[in-house]
C-alpha cells in the first residue's frame, strides 16, 4: 500500500529534494507546507500517513507544529528533519511524540532507513 | 545526495533559484537594519533562518565553503538572538554580512556558469568568528552572569533532577535485561538515538538505567557511545518479543544484543542505588526562544500564494499562444470564405477572437514581473558608494510594483546600475559643495517606474549639479559631431551627446566612472530591448534620465513592405520617414553605390531587391517607395516595391537550422498565412555600409 506523506520545510530546495527521494521510493507526496501553521492545517485536511517536519521554520516551528498535530491525532507519525547542533530541540520533539529524526545533510539511503521503520 | 542517481539538474536549478532569492532578501534586511540602527526580533529570526537554510542546502549539494560560511553567520546571529541587549557595531556587522553575501553570490554565479564553487571562505569565516568572540567578551563584560546559549547544549550544565523512586511491588516479579547497542558509523547524534531507545522503552519498564548516563545534555556522550556502545539495563514485565520490536524501531543500529540477566552488572548497581531519574526538562531560557518564533514582518509570506514556473515553459506558452493568434486569423480571414454570407460563423469567429485576445493578455501578464527586485538591488549600490564617496544619499523608490516582461527585466539591471553610479559619482556634489549651494547636505536620488501607454517609463532623478550644456556642446563640436546649427539644437539633443562612445567631459577618471565607456553601453543595452533614453537637466539643480522600454520584446510595431513576392517588416522604431522618389534624384558614385540627397544631407540608397536577390521586383525608382531607416549613428534609404501597411507583429526567432543573415532579426507569420521577415536596422546599416 502506498504511503502518503506531507513534506514540511520552509526551504523550497529541501521540499523538492525530499519529494524527489520519496517519490522515487514509492511514497506519494500529497502535500507540502512551508511553516508550522500551514503544516497543521494541511495535516488536518489531508490525513497523511507520514509527515517529514523541518525544525527551523517561520510562524510556528517544527516542534510546536508536531505538538499540535499529535494533539489532534495521537497516532500521527512524524519524522523530524534537523541540522547538526539541534539536539535539544530533537529531544523535545521526541518527547512530544516524534517517531524518529533525520539529520541534514542526508542521503536517500538514510532517509529510507528511517521511513521504512514507520 | 551526490551518489543517489537522482538527476542533479533540477536540484541545482532549485538551489540557485532559492539561494539567489534568499541572498537578495538577506541583503535587503541587513541594509535596512543598518540604516535603522536596530535589529527587530523578526529580522534576526529571518536572518537566522536564511543562513540556516543556505547552510543546509549547500551541505546537501556539497558546496562546503558556502555551507561553512553560512554556518558561521548562523552562529553569529544565534548569539545575537539569544542576547538582545548586546551592543552591536552596525556598520561593522553589515559590512561583514554583505561580504558574506558577495561571496555567496559570486560562488553561485560560478556554479551557474558551469565552473566550480572553488573559492575558500576561510578568511571571511575567521573575521566572523572574531566578531562573535568580541561580542561574547563584551557581553560578559556587560553582564555578571553570561547567559550565553551555544547552539548545542551548555557544557557542564546538567538538567538532572533527582527524585527518590518508590519501590514498585511487582518489581520483584519482573525480568531484568541488559542491552548493548552499537550504532552505525557516521550516523551522527548517537546520543540522541540512544535517548530514543530509552524513550521507547519507557512505557514498558519498571526501572531503567543506562551508560553513559548523561546522554542528552552531554554532547560528548555521542563520542563515548560511538566508541564503546550504549548499554541499557532495565526490568520489565513485557515479553521478549515486545522488547525486541520496540528496540528495533530505532534506526541506524548496527549491532544490538539483548540479554536476560539475573542481576545488573556492577556499574549499574551504583546507578541503581542512587535511584536517579532524569526528568527531561527543557532549560528555561531555551523555552523562551522556542515560543518567540511567531513574528510579523516576515517577507517569507509571499511564498504562500505564489508558485514558481520555469521561464522555459513560459516561453513555450507564449510561442503557442502567438501561433494560436495567427491560426485564428488564418481561419477567420481564410480566402475560402470570401464572398460567403456567414452570419452564424462570423458571430462565432468574433467570440473566438475575443477569447484569443484575452488568452494573449493573460499569458503576457504571467510573464510580467514587478521591477521591485531590480530597484531594490540599487539600495546596495547606493549604500556602498555612499560610504566610499563620503556622500550622504537617500534613494527614493517609486512605483516598484510596475511590471515588465521577464525577458526585459534581466537586461535592465546593468544599465540602471550605471545610471545610479553616474548620479552618485558625477551628479551629486560633495556635502560641502551642496551646503554652499544652499542644498540639503543629503543628496536625493529618485528611481521611479510608471506605465505610459504601451511602454514603461523608468526615471532616474538626482538633485545634483546637473549637466553643463555649453561644456557638452564644446566637446561635441571638437569631435565634429555637430551637424546642425547650434542655435537649433534643443537641450535634449545636446544632452544626448553624452551617450556617444568615448564622450566624457570629465577630466578625471574615477573608480566608478568617467572613462566615457558607460553611457554608450547603457544606451546600446536599452536599445537592444527596444527602448530609448532621453535626458533632461537643469544646470545646478539636477538631472533626469528617462528610460522608455516596451512592455514586451515579443510584439513590435512594424511597417510591412513588399519586394517582389516577398514581404518584410521594418520595426517602426527604426523608420524615420518614407517617400516617393525618382531616378533623377539618385546619384551614383564610381563603385556602383547609390545615394540620395535629402534636405542637404546625403544618404546611401540600399535596394532591397539587390540586397536579398529578389526576382521580379520593382527596379525603377519612381515605381517604388523609399523608406529611410536609422540607428543612432547611421541612416540610409531602403528601396522597396510598396508599403503594405502598419501592424503589430509577434516576433519569432528564426529557426535554428537557418544560417544567421545579417540584417534579419526574426520572422513573423501574417494573417493570410504568409511569412514576413523582420529587418534589423542595425544589422543592415552595419553590414552594407562598413
Amino acid at each position: 500500500m502506498v504511503k502518503s506523506v506531507l513534506v514540511v520545510d520552509d526551504a523550497l530546495f529541501m521540499r523538492l529534494g525530499l519529494k524527489t527521494m520519496l517519490e522515487k521510493n514509492g511514497f506519494q507526496v500529497i502535500g507540502e507546507a512551508a511553516n508550522g501553521v500551514v503544516a497543521v492545517e494541511k495535516y488536518k485536511e489531508l490525513h497523511p500517513d507520514l509527515v517529514t517536519m523541518d525544525i527551523t521554520m517561520p510562524e510556528v516551528d517544527g516542534v510546536e507544529a508536531l505538538r499540535q498535530i499529535r494533539a489532534f491525532d495521537g497516532n500521527a507519525k512524524v519524522v523530524m528533519v534537523s541540522a547538526m547542533g539541534q539536539e535539544v530541540m530533537i529531544r523535545s520533539a521526541i518527547m512530544a511524540g516524534a517517531k524518529n529524526f533525520i539529520v541534514k545533510p542526508f542521503t536517500e539511503e538514510s532517509v529510507m532507513k528511517v521511513l521504512s521503520k514507520l | 545526495m551526490s551518489n543517489d542517481g537522482i538527476s542533479k539538474e533540477p536540484m541545482l536549478e532549485m538551489y540557485l533559484f532559492e539561494g539567489n532569492l534568499l541572498v537578495e532578501q538577506l541583503e535587503e534586511i541587513i541594509i535596512k537594519c543598518e540604516k535603522d540602527k536596530k535589529f527587530e526580533m523578526g529580522d534576526i529570526n529571518e536572518i537566522f533562518r536564511i543562513m540556516h537554510t543556505i547552510k543546509g542546502s549547500s551541505a546537501m549539494m556539497m558546496f562546503n565553503q558556502i555551507g561553512l560560511l553560512a554556518h558561521s553567520l548562523e552562529d553569529l546571529f544565534f548569539f545575537i538572538r539569544a542576547n538582545q541587549n548586546i551592543e552591536i557595531d552596525f556598520v561593522g556587522l553589515s559590512d561583514l554580512v554583505l561580504s558574506g553575501i558577495d561571496f555567496i553570490k559570486a560562488e553561485m554565479n560560478k556554479i551557474e556558469k558551469g565552473s566550480g564553487a572553488d573559492a575558500l571562505a576561510d578568511e571571511l569565516i575567521g573575521e566572523i568568528k572574531t566578531m562573535l568572540e568580541q561580542m561574547k567578551i563584551s557581553y560578559e563584560g556587560q553582564n555578571a552572569a553570561p547567559a550565553t546559549l551555544a547552539n548545542s547544549t551548555p557544557d557542564g550544565q546538567k538538567a538532572l533532577y533527582y527524585i527518590s523512586s518508590y519501590q514498585n511491588p511487582s518489581a520483584e516479579k519482573a525480568t531484568k535485561y541488559c542491552v548493548q547497542a552499537f550504532f552505525e558509523d557516521d550516523c551522527q547524534m548517537e546520543n540522541i538515538r540512544a535517548y530514543m531507545l530509552v524513550n521507547n522503552l519507557q512505557e514498558i519498564v519498571i526501572e531503567i538505567h543506562h551508560i553513559p548516563a548523561d546522554i542528552i545534555d552531554n554532547a560528548a556522550s555521542a563520542d563515548i557511545i560511538r566508541e564503546t556502545g550504549f548499554t541499557i539495563c532495565f526490568s520489565t514485565l513485557a515479553p521478549y518479543g515486545e522488547i525486541e520490536s520496540i528496540l528495533n524501531q530505532v534506526a541506524f543500529v548496527r549491532k544490538m544484543e539483548i540479554n536476560q540477566v539475573d542481576d545488573y552488572p556492577a556499574e549499574f548497581k551504583v546507578l541503581q542505588s542512587r535511584r536517579e531519574i532524569i526528568l527531561d526538562e527543557i532549560p528555561q531560557e531555551y523555552q523562551q526562544t522556542l515560543t518567540e518564533t511567531v513574528e510579523t514582518g516576515s517577507t517569507n509570506n509571499r511564498q504562500q500564494n505564489i508558485i514558481s514556473v520555469s521561464v522555459a515553459k513560459l516561453d513555450m506558452l507564449m510561442d503557442i499562444v502567438g501561433e494560436i493568434v495567427i491560426s485564428e486569423a488564418m481561419v477567420t480571414k481564410n480566402p475560402d470564405l470570401v464572398g460567403l454570407q456567414l452570419e452564424g460563423f462570423s458571430k462565432a469567429a468574433r467570440q473566438l477572437r475575443k477569447l484569443t485576445d484575452e488568452l494573449q493578455d493573460i499569458v503576457m501578464s504571467i510573464r510580467m514581473v514587478p521591477v521591485s527586485m531590480v530597484f531594490h538591488k540599487m539600495n546596495r549600490i547606493v549604500r556602498d558608494m555612499s560610504k566610499r564617496l563620503a556622500k550622504e544619499v537617500n534613494l527614493e523608490i517609486i512605483g516598484e510594483t510596475t511590471e515588465v516582461d521577464k525577458n526585459i527585466i534581466d537586461h535592465l539591471s546593468d544599465p540602471l546600475m550605471h545610471l545610479i553610479r553616474n548620479a552618485m559619482d558625477h551628479g551629486l556634489e560633495s556635502k560641502e559643495d551642496r551646503i554652499t549651494a544652499g542644498k540639503p547636505s543629503q543628496g536625493k536620488i529618485t528611481l521611479e517606474a510608471k506605465n505610459a501607454g504601451g511602454d514603461v517609463l523608468i526615471i532616474v532623478r538626482d538633485d545634483g549639479r546637473g549637466l553643463n550644456r555649453d561644456k557638452i556642446l564644446n566637446k561635441a563640436r571638437q569631435r565634429g559631431l555637430v551637424h546642425k546649427p547650434e542655435s537649433e539644437l534643443t537641450d535634449k539633443e545636446v544632452f544626448a551627446y553624452i551617450m556617444l562612445a568615448g564622450f566624457s567631459t570629465n577630466e578625471q577618471v574615477t573608480e566608478f566612472s568617467g572613462r566615457g565607456v558607460g553611457m554608450d553601453v547603457v544606451a546600446k543595452n536599452i536599445e537592444k530591448i527596444g527602448g530609448s533614453i532621453t535626458i533632461e537637466s537643469n544646470f545646478g539643480k539636477g538631472t533626469e534620465i528617462f528610460v522608455k522600454i516596451p512592455l514586451t520584446l515579443a510584439i513590435i510595431d512594424g511597417i510591412e513592405v513588399g519586394v517582389g513576392k516577398s514581404r518584410y517588416t521594418i520595426p517602426t522604431i527604426s523608420i524615420r520617414e518614407s517617400f516617393r522618389s525618382d531616378d533623377q534624384e539618385i546619384i551614383s558614385d564610381g563603385d556602383g553605390n547609390d545615394m540620395i540627397m535629402i534636405r542637404g544631407q546625403c544618404y546611401p540608397v540600399l535596394r532591397l531587391h539587390r540586397m536579398f536577390k529578389i526576382k521580379n521586383a520593382v527596379t525603377t525608382i519612381s515605381d517604388g517607395m523609399m523608406v529611410m531607416i536609422e540607428t543612432d549613428s547611421k541612416a540610409a534609404c531602403l528601396f522597396v516595391d510598396r508599403l503594405v501597411g502598419e501592424q503589430q507583429v509577434v516576433v519569432k526567432a528564426l529557426p535554428k537550422y537557418l544560417k544567421k543573415v545579417q540584417g534579419i532579426a526574426g520572422c513573423t507569420i501574417l494573417g493570410d498565412g504568409g511569412i514576413s521577415l523582420i529587418l534589423d536596422a542595425n544589422g543592415i546599416l552595419e553590414g552594407q555600409l562598413a
